[in-house]
């Protein structure tokens, strides 16, 4: 019995009679700051302490032999050293550096806004696009409301910094799309065509932007799908203008949205008139779905296809004779997208995809028919490998082939052209520390048609300035090609040339963001031309340069006014080109000088409502008055347009969209047409080219229906 | 004799409870500091209490338990208002982090994927104005998925009842739903058994909830 006993208590006594270590030290950072809460323990056991408020730590172990002592705390890299536990008193000490992440790493903002739900410099959120008065939920009508862009009315393209609106191109999951806008008539405005429920975010940048991206010498805008609907709906929207179905379904693992859509302005335009003549009101029907399936641990495979069919039809008065202009034009548009990416262990993923593009036009101009065929097709894949926290590269190839062809169905002449480009682009991030990051990169490309070989270099910095703001600098080489209607005209027009240099500073505190930049742009090899007739130009070539300079402000606040939403901007744009068949350097109409806009967002509880307004001005647009001396000499007065909505969610599944744009009628005009011959008294007669209706308005139920009961429809205020 | 049957009861006890420390260790250093984390309130105290459990996560590489707690330690820290965003968002993303990690050892697990849920609405709660809108209905989704996993979990109830408290202020409708859930969830809270190292944080705040909806 006795010996049962000792023999119990000395088994349960063994851990106070074995010889302890004893384990001290001190974490530190590399500036030797004390760390607290650092976690330090004997790898694979239970052993361990937090370091105190000094830094400093000890606790004893009871493991014999060899062991690995681990440090690890939140926000830097883990550090271990082996070490013998022989019972001993034994002192360790540590100096962790800092991770780099991107909570608080400084990015480069100079040139970019990004949308995006989680970033803390919010300059746009996904849903001001959906969300904006007077965007009617066109992902562009959104952009022209920040720093950089111009409203170009009768265009309703992006024009970005003294550019036009070709040398902006538009990617969605990082693969072009060809014709992203709806074929329209001149002077009537066109939209994007993709519905802005579909992304998640977008990148937009107004120069500077990565070598990942070539043949804009503007700007890029890089929309990026909803990659995980998170159930299972249906969304029924009922329109003024037309109607839209939309199916999710959401699987453990994939998931597919597909969609209809039609839309035709006639019945609106019976009712509310309009200051031009369509003889065929806007009218399309499309559909599209967009599956997605996750792969392995890590991988993701997404599908989008989109198909479109649209016509309109409108007589235009021609100034100096009694002649009416007539255009049709009948689109037929289809894109697709297959994407991949993965993220692969070591710091290795890779991502990339294949696009089409095919946009068919066919334009009757006074019974006179064309048939012009766009096609553009994409291949891209690219290998990102994070060497470290610190640095990463970024490697790329490209495949583009596009074609083009224009037909006069009257006549029965045809030309065409295609080309092959290869490109391949590098780009590496370099942090120097988590205040300072260099990003270098250079983009190369082979040309089929012009059997040319050239690169673009980009380069660009940031810098930490302090707690909440930061300094940014980018410059880039920028080349593009002629739209294709020119070049079929000469096919060995070369690149257009310009170099960036944008210099931006931010400050962003908790629901406050100023943004403000400075950019020089410089033009070379810009298409000109020395007379025209109809579609022909005569005498083009590359001899064309000039600039665009300028500044922008961007101020944006969700914090100052209770449950309102914010932001003001204005920027400045100087510029002059070389441009059509003029002899001097002139600014082009799509550039006006100073630009300014104001958006707000209010919810009001006791309404169930939220409301908003945006103002919109600039200075005026540039134009040719050729009864006077000189070029494009003359200047429209002010633009200005106030544009308010109301949206009304009397449950939570079910909002009803009222807006209204340019509420106040403001005539605004956006320059002259002139007469090609002048009339008796020697006068060239003219028409302004003016808005198609003094204001828009639009009214529409969206209806959310699932039998997740928490489905609503507040993610689209 | 008596003393002869105390002795061997003691012994058997101090056998047995001996027997059970070397054979679960683990149970006894998550007991330990469970009632840590019970009285913890500082960031300092947070932090030590997150770090003992993942130290036990390191060695039992098999439990979900120590990185569920860890993950639950890290998102009271990250309420803390002395905090800026970025460090709140820092806490945040190793909660889910380690909870991510928590799912792959214990896969459907309504726990989980309801403190998901709560690392979600910490987030949204650090800035509201600008994460409402996009984070509420992943939030609800999480805490939705978690009632459908295991009706019984009153975490996921009380949780669910929370956001939808604040859907009903927001949208000036009846706050009856939410009330009814926050009472379910106090019945389901009244019927769980604090005595193992599963779940049980949640009750008061649930019974606090109740007496706001009479």
């Amino acid at each position: 019995m006795k010996t049962l006993l000792t023999f119990i208590l000395a088994l349960s006594a063994t851990s106070v009679v074995t010889a302890q270590t004893f384990i001290q030290g001190i974490v530190t950072d590399t500036k030797g700051e004390a760390l607290p809460g650092v976690n330090v323990f004997i790898e694979d056991t239970y052993d361990g302490t937090s370091s105190d408020g000094n830094g400093n730590f000890n606790f004893t172990t009871t493991e014999k032999g060899e062991k690995t002592l681990v440090v690890s705390m939140i926000g830097f890299h883990p550090s271990a050293k082996t070490i013998n536990c022989d019972g001993t008193k034994q002192q360790h000490s540590f100096v962790l550096k800092e991770k780099i992440d991107q909570l608080n790493a400084v990015t480069i903002t100079a040139g970019a806004m990004e949308a995006s739900d989680v970033k803390k410099a919010v300059v746009m959120k996904p849903l001001d696009i959906v969300t904006t008065s007077g965007a009617m939920g066109d992902v562009i009508g959104a952009l022209t409301k920040l720093p950089g862009t111009s409203t170009v009315g009768n265009d309703g393209r992006l024009f970005v910094r003294g550019g036009d609106a070709s040398e902006t191109n538009i990617y969605f999951d990082g693969l072009q799309v060809g014709n992203a806008y709806g074929s329209t008539a001149s002077n009537v405005p066109t939209r994007s065509r993709f519905n802005p429920n579909l992304f998640k975010g977008s990148f937009f940048s107004t120069g500077g932007y990565s070598a990942e991206f070539g043949q804009a010498l503007s700007s890029a805008l890089v929309l990026n799908s909803i990659d995980m609907p998170l159930r299972n709906q249906t969304d029924l929207s009922l329109m003024s203008i037309g109607g839209d179905f939309t199916q999710t379904l959401v699987g453990e693992r994939n998931s597919v949205t597909a969609s209809g859509a039609f839309m035709n302005l006639a019945p609106y335009q019976s009712i509310i008139s309009q200051n031009m003549d369509f003889e065929k009101a806007p009218s399309s029907w499309q559909a599209e779905i967009l599956g997605r399936q996750k792969v392995g641990k890590s991988g993701l495979l997404k599908a989008f296809y989109h198909t479109e069919h649209a016509k309109v039809s409108v007589n235009q008065e021609q100034p100096g004779t009694d002649e009416v202009l007539t255009t049709s034009i009948n689109n037929n548009y289809n894109f697709g997208n297959i994407n991949y990416k993965q993220a692969l262990d070591n710091g290795w993923s890779y991502y990339g995809g294949v696009s089409a593009s095919f946009n068919q036009d066919n334009i009757g101009i006074n019974g006179t028919q064309f048939k012009l065929t766009n096609t553009l097709n994409h291949i891209k894949g690219v290998i990102v490998k994070d060497f470290s926290d610190r640095l990463s590269v970024k490697n790329g190839l490209e495949l583009y082939h596009s074609t083009y062809k224009e037909k006069n169905e009257t006549s029965q002449q045809e030309r065409s052209f295609n080309e092959n480009t290869y490109n391949h682009f590098i780009e590496s991030d370099y942090y120097l520390s988590k205040n300072l990051v260099f990003r270098a990169g250079l983009r190369s490309t082979y040309n089929t048609l012009l059997e040319k070989i050239w690169a673009t270099p980009r380069a660009s910095l940031a810098y930490k300035s302090g707690e909440n703001s930061q300094v940014s600098f980018a410059y880039g080489q920028f080349k593009q090609l002629a739209k294709p209607e020119i070049r079929i005209q000469k096919n060995d027009l070369g690149n257009s040339e310009s170099s960036h240099f944008i210099l931006n500073y931010l400050y962003s505190k908790k629901g406050r963001t100023f943004r403000t930049e400075a950019f020089y742009k410089s033009y070379e090899n810009l298409i000109r031309y020395d007379s025209a007739s109809s579609r022909n130009l005569y005498g083009l070539n590359n001899n064309g340069s000039g600039y665009a300079q300028g500044f922008d402000f961007f101020y944006r606040d969700n914090k100052s006014l209770r449950e309102t939403d914010f932001w003001i901007t204005y920027s400045f744009t100087d510029s002059e080109r070389n441009l059509n068949n003029f002899e001097s350097k002139v600014t082009p109409g799509y550039a006006p000088k100073h630009n300014a806009s104001v958006v707000m967002k209010r919810f009001i509880q006791a309404l169930n409502s939220q409301l908003g307004f945006s103002y919109s001005w600039n200075s005026g647009y540039n134009y040719h008055n050729p009864n006077m001396a000189g070029e494009m000499q003359s200047t429209t007065r002010d633009y200005n347009n106030l544009s308010i909505s109301w949206s009304y969610l009397p449950m939570p599944n079910l909002i009803i969209h009222f807006e209204c744009s340019n509420v106040l009628g403001y005539k605004n005009e956006f320059g002259y047409q002139y007469a090609t011959q002048p009339n008796a008294q020697g006068q060239f007669e003219s028409l302004p080219i003016q808005q198609v209706a003094d204001r828009f308005l639009f009214l529409g139920i969206f209806w959310t229906i699932s039998k997740d009961k928490n489905a609503n429809q507040l993610n689209n205020l | 004799m008596k003393k002869t049957v105390l002795t061997f009861a003691i012994l058997i006890i101090v056998v047995t409870s001996s027997i059970a420390e070397i054979i679960n260790p683990y149970e006894k250093a998550m007991k330990a500091q469970l009632a840590l984390l019970d009285s913890a309130q500082t960031i300092q105290e947070y932090q030590a209490v997150a770090n003992s459990f993942e130290r036990i996560a390191q060695k039992e590489s098999n439990e979900w338990l120590p990185l569920y707690y860890a993950a639950y330690s890290y998102i009271n820290i990250g309420f803390d208002k002395s905090l800026t965003l970025d460090q709140k968002d820092t806490y945040f993303n190793k909660a889910e982090e380690l909870l991510k990690k928590a799912e792959t050892l214990s896969a459907n697990n309504s726990e989980i994927t309801a403190l998901r849920g709560y690392a979600v609405m910490a987030k949204l709660a650090a800035d509201p104005a600008s994460r409402g809108q996009s984070l509420s209905p992943v939030a609800m989704q999480l805490f939705g998925k978690a009632i459908q996993q295991n009706g019984k979990n009153p975490r996921a109830l009380y949780l669910m009842a929370q956001m939808e408290y604040g859907m009903a202020q927001f949208f000036g409708s009846g706050t009856e739903k939410a009330c009814s859930m926050a009472k379910k969830s106090v019945f389901l809270y009244e019927n769980e058994s604090i005595e193992g190292i599963n779940p049980y944080w949640g009750a008061e705040m649930a019974k606090e909830m109740t007496t706001k909806c009479k």
